[in-house]
């Protein structure tokens, strides 16, 4: 679902195969982007668990309906808050697009309120939900923002990996550096270590399940730990369904008001 | 006993090499495994309520002391230089290893809560730093309307801003001060660069103390080398004297390095006590020693030293045992470096008789008696005698004279103690006119203050503080301590939803209230997490909000501001507890507080239960209890005039200072044994008043001047202190010393005299041995 620009997917469906036949070694930058363009599908839908561990071991639970939709240049989310429940039937509306440089949009509902409100993130490399996961690292990062460098292949945890090193064209971006462990063949990424502006390593993101659900591999299970603040972030996705043809109308305001 | 100590002077070279082979092993011992302990928090009964409570806290929210550095430019701070400034001085804090990287504070970390046309928006006021005047502007204008960070982090002239650099509680250092400074120098002019904050207070000050006594401790020793000189004339009295002094303090650090304790700062009292405690043995062996040689000019060496030891040793037992038990009593305190304290000095005075009675005679024998010439000193003792003798006199003149001063000293010093106030403080420790509290008061001028005191409610309940009506009821509290002048600003979940449910309206000033549903809070906290960073929100609510944090910037860090906020806090508790709320409270701050509470309690208590003990071993050793309660009298007159003076002279009880107060035993029980028994001594003997009186002046009571005359010069040197504590620990020893002095021989004299102890039925009986003897 993260094919942002069609003619990159139509490009790397002529040229992937290619590469792969002629067996020539892949570039960083294409193993990127096969990951980038991974199909996910055109929409899904799901029940998202976050969990918010802090250092103290404290534990916050939310639990989230989730619908994503792919139009194109635009990729549009609603989420529903299940649990707690003083925040349930709370919406939020999240409109990414391909576009180069332009930030998302975003509408909150508060059913205290009643009322839709914007909130405009200032950028993807805010944190998303208070979680440990920035938009970026959500998988929004377009891999024309990073150069990137295949720094050796290795077995990892059982799977075959590149090892990936990427660092960012701009030198004002939260992290320095990161390095990806991706599946060769699956365009997973299973891990993924995070720098901060000092080279310290500030996080690590793991996948600890995926499964293929209607032919194509999905992250089911990922955490994010932040070494530096001992702060965790576990996502968990359950009943999830590829390819169901979402309807337009589901991501409009009348479904944001009109919550589960 | 005495034979024993009799017998030791024959082996007097074994006897010096012993003891000097024992000091050197002690100070290898002291040398090789001595170490300070300057962190704070060390002092403090860990196991206290009140501590664990505040250091559980400490870690909910994050609570830490904050380094501020205030960035002053005369022409406004919003231009791009300043800015720029702020910048690069918050990532350089960020960096450096004391300080968490989330742990730095300025306009650059600052979250702005921002109301837009159609939602809320949180982001910092700037990334880049703003170059234009328009961008200029605008910041200018979004701190204005943002009362979360204007007058907090922007003073209201717009002429100052803050970074505040928290760091944990045991990474302050000397160098990482001096580092802290070079960086701001680094960054000065044309603006000017202020470094404050209790990190930089208590760790100048743990600095400055020390630092301060290590210059004035020669000075010290030097004046009371030079007064014992003038006073016992003789090099070698004087030196052994000292010697006494400095090897029972090598002892006591020494056991101290040996089972492995570290200095804590009110062992550095130690040496003053045994200072005090200690010369006094060596006096009064010298001065009985001096009074035997002036009738006995023939006697022999050994006939002399053997006289000494037979008078003396009885008494310097006495004293020191008493004065041991008076200091072990310190050994009740909840604070360890007080019972430290307390076992060490006593073991030191202990280790002082020891040497009184073996070092004193066995260098006597090795090195000669003092060459006291006599001539002079006869005119000399003629009128020392007549100066005690007419001393005593006129007090048995006027004795009534004499008690109703007595009474009337005393109850003026009561109602001084009634104006007794703690204080906790560290900056009213330092000059007026010093740098520190000149930054410190400049800061709280502009801003809300530099000291700290955080309120924490506690509920049992889940999702407790999302509850509108406990929200309004912190806000209250809020604005009714804010009311205090001392008070500068405060801090709580209230602030924030009150932002967000004025912006969520438009920005309408009416809105600028606690929002009505618990459901809107708990949906806007929600909304500020997706909005921005919520790391701010946790060092004022916990995760399960069960728990605030409320803080309040004090404009002063004394005892009395302090209190004055917990007072109207604590009105609250009957409101919080209907909702079943606790309040406690924590931060270093108020731990020191109660600590302070604490060290003065203990030491009341202890001073109580060493009286009592005292005037028990006086019984016990004078066989009668009256004498034990006429030996107290000195003790009593001396704390309690000690404490009335700091009442009257508004000098607050700190730790050291109350401290003090043992010196009230140590050296008043040593007086009223020395005279005590001499009084005994010649009463039973001549059986005549009026010679026990002269005497026991002559003897005890030169004796007593000359120690307080050496203790008092000494320390007054400390009066010349940089270090305002170290000059009133040289006032009030001093002081101590002098009334434990005029106590003895005017008002405990005068009660001894007029009960007629020792002068009853015996009277004929003991004016036969009294013939012998002379």
């Amino acid at each position: 679902m993260k094919i942002k620009k069609l003619h990159i997917l139509v490009l790397s469906l002529i040229l992937l195969p290619a590469i792969a036949i002629s067996g020539a070694e892949l570039t960083g930058l294409q193993i990127i982007e096969n990951v980038y363009n991974r199909d996910t599908g055109k929409d899904s839908k799901g029940n998202l668990t976050m969990s918010l561990i802090n250092s103290q071991g404290n534990e916050r639970v939310r639990t989230i309906k989730q619908f994503i939709k792919d139009f194109g240049k635009v990729e549009k989310k609603i989420m529903f808050f299940m649990s707690p429940a003083d925040v349930r039937n709370t919406s939020f509306v999240n409109w990414s697009y391909t576009e180069e440089g332009k930030d998302d949009d975003q509408w909150i509902y508060l059913p205290a309120l009643k009322k839709i409100k914007r909130i405009s993130s200032s950028s993807k490399s805010d944190y998303f939900m208070g979680s440990d996961f920035t938009y970026d690292d959500l998988g929004d990062r377009q891999p024309e923002s990073d150069t990137h460098k295949l720094i050796r292949e290795e077995k990892f945890n059982g799977e075959q990996c590149y090892v990936v090193e990427s660092l960012p064209k701009d030198e004002e971006y939260v992290y320095s550096r990161t390095v990806t462990w991706i599946i060769k063949d699956k365009w997973i990424g299973l891990k993924k270590e995070f720098y901060d502006e000092d080279e310290d390593l500030l996080k690590i993101l793991s996948v600890k399940k995926f499964e293929k659900i209607n032919g194509l591999w999905i992250i089911l299970h990922s955490e994010m730990v932040n070494v530096q603040k001992k702060h965790t972030t576990k996502m968990e996705l359950s009943d999830v369904k590829i390819n169901t043809s979402i309807p337009d109308r589901q991501f409009t305001e009348r479904m944001m008001k009109r919550g589960l | 006993m005495e034979n024993l100590l009799k017998k030791l002077t024959k082996f007097n070279k074994i006897v010096l090499v012993a003891v000097l082979i024992l000091n050197v092993g002690f100070f290898m011992i002291m040398r090789s495994n001595t170490r300070m302990e300057t962190d704070l928090d060390e002092y403090m009964p860990q196991e206290h309520p009140a501590f664990v409570y505040s250091n559980q806290a400490e870690k909910w929210f994050n609570i830490k002391d904050g380094i501020i550095i205030a960035i002053e430019n005369e022409n406004g701070i919003y231009n791009s230089d300043t800015l720029q400034k702020v910048k690069d001085l918050t990532k350089a804090f960020q960096k450096m290893k004391e300080i968490e990287k989330s742990d730095v504070t300025s306009l650059y970390t600052a979250d702005n809560i921002l109301g837009t046309e159609d939602g809320m928006d949180v982001k910092p006021f700037f990334k880049r730093v703003p170059k234009d005047i328009e961008k200029l502007d605008e910041m200018k204008r979004l701190v204005r309307d943002n009362d979360m960070v204007f007058g907090r982090l922007v003073s209201e002239d717009e002429k100052i801003t803050l970074i505040v650099a928290e760091i944990k509680d045991d990474v302050f250092s000397q160098e990482f001060y001096h580092r802290i400074l070079e960086l701001s120098k680094e960054y000065e002019g044309p603006e000017k660069l202020y470094v404050a904050g209790s990190p930089i207070v208590e760790g100048t000050m743990a600095y400055l103390g020390p630092k301060d006594m290590q210059r004035m401790v020669p000075i010290v020793i030097l004046i009371i080398i030079i007064v014992l000189l003038a006073l016992l004339r003789s090099f070698k009295a004087t030196i052994l004297t000292l010697l006494v002094v400095l090897f029972s303090t090598v002892l006591a650090f020494g056991l101290m390095a040996a089972v492995n304790i570290p200095i804590y700062a009110v062992s550095t009292m130690i040496p003053v006590m045994l200072i005090a405690i200690g010369v006094a043995d060596g006096i009064h062996l010298f001065s009985h020693l001096h009074l035997f040689m002036k009738k006995n000019p023939s006697a022999s060496k050994r006939d002399a030293v053997n006289d000494m030891i037979h008078g003396m040793w009885k008494p310097v037992v006495m004293t020191s045992v008493t004065t041991a038990v008076g200091f072990i009593s310190l050994i009740t305190s909840q604070v360890y470096p007080i019972k430290y304290f307390g076992i060490f000095t006593a073991f030191g005075v202990l280790m002082a008789m020891v040497f009184s009675l073996v070092l004193v005679p066995a260098g006597l024998m090795m090195f000669g008696l003092p060459g006291w010439k006599d001539k002079p000193e006869k005119a000399k003792r003629k009128n020392s005698k007549n100066i005690g003798s007419a001393f005593s006199s006129w007090i048995v003149k006027h004795r009534y004279l004499t008690i109703l001063i007595t009474i009337s000293i005393i109850a003026i010093s009561i109602v001084g103690i009634g104006k007794v106030w703690i204080n906790s403080s560290f900056l009213d420790k330092f000059e007026k006119d010093s740098d520190i509290v000149l930054t410190d008061k400049f800061i709280n001028t502009h801003f809300g203050g530099t000291s700290t005191l955080n309120v924490i409610l506690d509920s049992k309940e889940k999702n407790a503080f999302k509850d509108p009506a406990l929200l309004r009821l912190i806000d209250e509290m809020q604005d009714d301590v804010e009311k205090l002048e001392i008070v500068g600003n405060s801090f709580s979940l209230s602030d924030y939803l009150k932002r967000m449910n004025k912006v969520m309206h438009a920005d309408k000033e009416e809105f600028n209230t606690i929002p009505d549903s618990r459901e809107l809070v708990a949906q806007y906290l929600l909304l500020y997490e997706m909005s921005g960073d919520p790391e701010n929100l946790w060092s004022v609510v916990n995760y399960d909000y069960t728990k605030v944090n409320v803080i309040f910037q004090l404009k002063s860090d004394n005892s009395k501001a302090m209190n004055s906020a917990i007072e109207i806090i604590e009105k609250y508790i009957p409101g919080f507890g209907e909702q079943n709320v606790e309040i406690n409270f924590a931060g270093s701050g108020y731990k020191g507080l109660v600590f302070t509470d604490l060290i003065l309690m203990g030491q009341i208590l202890s001073l109580l239960l060493s009286l009592i003990i005292v005037i028990i071993l006086l019984s016990l050793m004078f066989k009668k209890v009256l004498a034990g309660i006429i030996g107290a009298v000195p003790i009593v007159i001396t704390a309690v005039i000690s404490f009335g003076v700091m009442g009257l002279f508004n000098i607050p009880l700190s730790t050291t200072t109350a401290l003090l107060s043992s010196i009230a035993i140590g050296i008043g029980i040593d007086y009223a044994v020395h005279f005590i028994e001499r009084y005994k001594i010649y009463a039973i003997r001549t059986g005549d008043k009026a010679i026990t009186s002269e005497k026991t002046m002559q003897h005890s009571g030169r004796a007593i001047v000359f120690n307080a005359l050496v203790v008092i010069a000494g320390f007054l040197v400390l009066l010349l202190s940089v270090f305002p504590p170290n000059r009133a620990l040289g006032a009030l020893v001093s002081l101590n010393m002098f009334t434990s002095f005029v106590g003895t021989v005017s008002i405990m004299y005068l009660l001894l005299y007029m009960s007629n102890i020792y002068f009853k039925k015996k009277q004929n009986k003991e004016i036969k041995e009294v013939g012998n003897e002379n």
